[in-house]
């Protein structure tokens, strides 16, 4: 299993071949699906002036910091086995990590809390539902070395 | 992140006037959703606001628990920058009036 550590300044991962050959794989298969969860687009405003002024200001911000993240893990993953990472990249995966998720969890019809007990204990241990989890576990390892004072 | 923090700069630049209406204070209002992890949320609140965990931590529950809650109440051009940073970060947030 993958290895989520902090050294010093750095946020260490060390993950096999297969494990970032799979993590590889939910990117390609779920960075499609990004842009058409009912997350992908937020509104800041209700009253549509507002919100298109807003828009204005932050224009594709939001596009372009997004595709950045995802190409930095995904270069990160063509890579080798230990992975290091400083902390704006460790950010960006963490940013990425979501966003698989948010869009994984669009696919499973999950809108509110609970969602888990609707699920045996099997469904939980299979595709798609395992790869939720495995995304979970990576963005929970991270969050846990960047919190290190 | 850099294009968004950018915000900040173009707000006080010629792009966008201040006015009366502008001045008063707004929230910046963040809601739950089923997905988001509860450490991540906990993580995002500290770092964009700089709140101790103790805080981070209440508020989170408070999003999970309410669906949503007030993190910060800013003038109008620091909050839109709070809403950009926390969409940046996939939270779902919004603005609404002091």
């Amino acid at each position: 299993m993958a290895q989520i550590s902090r050294q010093g300044e750095l946020v260490y991962l060390r993950m096999s071949r297969g494990e970032r050959r799979a993590l590889r794989q939910i990117l390609e298969r779920l960075e499609p699906l990004i842009d058409h969860s009912r997350w992908a687009h937020p509104r800041a405003y209700q009253e549509d002036e507002d919100e298109a002024e807003f828009q204005r200001l932050v224009g594709t911000d939001l596009a372009d910091s997004r595709a950045a993240d995802l190409t930095q893990v995904r270069e990160a993953l063509e890579g080798e086995a230990r992975i290091l990472l400083s902390s704006d990249q460790a950010m960006a995966w963490l940013r990425a990590l979501n966003l698989l998720r948010l869009a994984l969890a669009e696919r499973l019809e999950i809108t509110a809390d609970g969602w888990e007990e609707k699920y045996t204990v099997q469904e939980h241990r299979r595709p798609p539902l395992a790869t939720l989890h495995l995304l979970s576990w990576v963005q929970e390892g991270l969050v846990e070395a960047l919190s290190v004072d | 992140m850099s294009a968004i923090n950018e915000l900040a700069v173009k707000e006080t630049g010629a792009a966008r006037s201040t006015s009366d209406r502008r001045d008063r204070p707004w929230q910046v209002v963040v809601w739950n959703d089923p997905v988001t992890l509860m450490s991540y949320v906990v993580f995002v609140f500290r770092r964009l606001f700089g709140y101790d965990l103790t805080t981070a931590t209440r508020l989170m529950l408070q999003v999970h628990n309410e669906g949503k809650a007030v993190v910060a109440t800013e003038p109008r051009e620091r909050a839109e920058v709070a809403v950009a940073q926390l969409h940046a970060h996939g939270l779902q947030a919004t603005l609404a009036r002091d």
